[in-house]
């Protein structure tokens, strides 16, 4: 089954990002196709490679970045959203790549399923 | 980035979009719409100021689609038209005629 | 995109609209959505109905006030707005409060609804 994600909220101060990619591996071991995942809202800060967790915990960004890079999960996230947050090029962690709101919609006629996580 | 005009200056950003909606004359308009290369005719007007009217009244400025809609509604069929509207505009409505309305910049999200 | 695939979105709003930017972030959304020409509906729920709520005034709280914005959805052809019947009645308000036609709903009859969506976003 091809599915699409759309998370709306930020990482670590939500469990949003963690439940989407917990079940995001989940489906890709399953033997489905995980194509786009769209962070919108404070998702976008998903995305920022300034990024730095004490080590002991996990590291969401590239934790994402690796799934793009094993899976070709493509990672989405909004410009207008981004550009509100203070992302941009210039910091976007690799893997992602900004773009507009029709790529959501887009992957919502292209899946079979289409599954938010947010607050 | 800025413009200046009668002494006064206007900030932009690196478009060339005003940075304060609130400041827009008709004067900051021409000379926006002069750096587009677009010499403003009654037709350009009439785009702008529909635009501007629809802004106030809305919050928001219209997607193309709707724009074209709204303006053969307005000003008759044979304006209502993508092509009549890239013709006064060349590189979109949407963008150089937000810009010279002094609207907000379409996030373009598409 | 897929040419001349229509799928049933709808865009469930079920926060104030201000305090967070969920509300209007959703709207933008919808807006740009309705340039897919997909089945669009909109649902207001819980405290998602005070967005429709009219007279509101943002100029003390220094934001956009972007309720008018909800006027302009008919432009954009997107005309199904339901309102959850037991959230307005919970927040002592009446569709005479909203600021566009909607169609009261029960939360039941509008959870029957998303039962036929392909596609539910939840704000």
């Amino acid at each position: 089954m091809n599915i699409g994600i759309l998370i709306n909220e930020g990482p670590y101060t939500h469990q949003a990002s963690d439940s989407a990619y917990l079940f995001a591996r989940a489906a890709i071991e399953k033997g489905h196709r995980v194509s786009r995942v769209f962070f919108y809202h404070d998702g976008v800060n998903n995305s920022t490679r300034l990024t730095e967790p004490p080590q002991d915990d996990r590291h969401i960004v590239n934790r994402w970045a690796k799934l793009n890079q094993e899976h070709g999960v493509d990672l989405v996230v909004c410009v207008a959203a981004a550009l509100r947050r203070g992302i941009k090029e210039e910091n976007l962690a690799s893997g992602f790549r900004i773009s507009g709101l029709g790529q959501l919609i887009e992957s919502g006629i292209q899946s079979d399923r289409y599954v938010t996580f947010g607050d | 980035m800025a413009v200046e005009i009668n002494g006064k200056t206007y900030e932009t950003d690196e478009e060339g979009y005003l940075l304060d909606i609130n400041e827009w004359n008709e004067d900051v308009a021409k000379l926006i719409a002069e750096q587009e290369n677009i010499n403003m005719s009654s037709q350009h007007w009439e785009v702008v100021n529909f635009l501007r009217e629809y802004y106030n009244e809305f919050q928001i400025a219209p997607a193309v689609r709707v724009l074209t809609k709204a303006i053969g509604k307005r000003f008759g069929a044979e304006k209502g038209n993508s092509q009549y509207l890239y013709e006064l505009f060349p590189y979109g409505p949407a963008k150089q005629a937000c810009k010279i309305a002094g609207l907000p910049k379409p996030t373009g999200c598409i | 995109m897929s040419e001349g695939q229509i799928k049933k979105f709808m865009y469930v709003n079920r926060k104030a609209p201000h305090g967070t930017i969920y509300a209007l972030e959703s709207l933008e959304v919808v807006l740009i959505a309705a340039a897919f020409e997909q089945d669009v509906s909109l649902a207001f729920m819980d405290d998602g109905v005070y967005q429709l709520k009219q007279g509101f005034n943002t100029k003390g709280l220094g934001v956009k006030n972007f309720q008018p914005t909800y006027r302009a959805l008919d432009d954009y052809d997107v005309n199904k707005l339901y309102v959850e019947q037991e959230a307005l009645a919970a927040r002592g308000l009446t569709e005479e409060d909203l600021c566009v036609p909607v169609e009261i709903m029960s939360r039941a009859e509008i959870g029957k609804l998303m039962e036929t969506q392909d596609i539910v976003l939840s704000f």
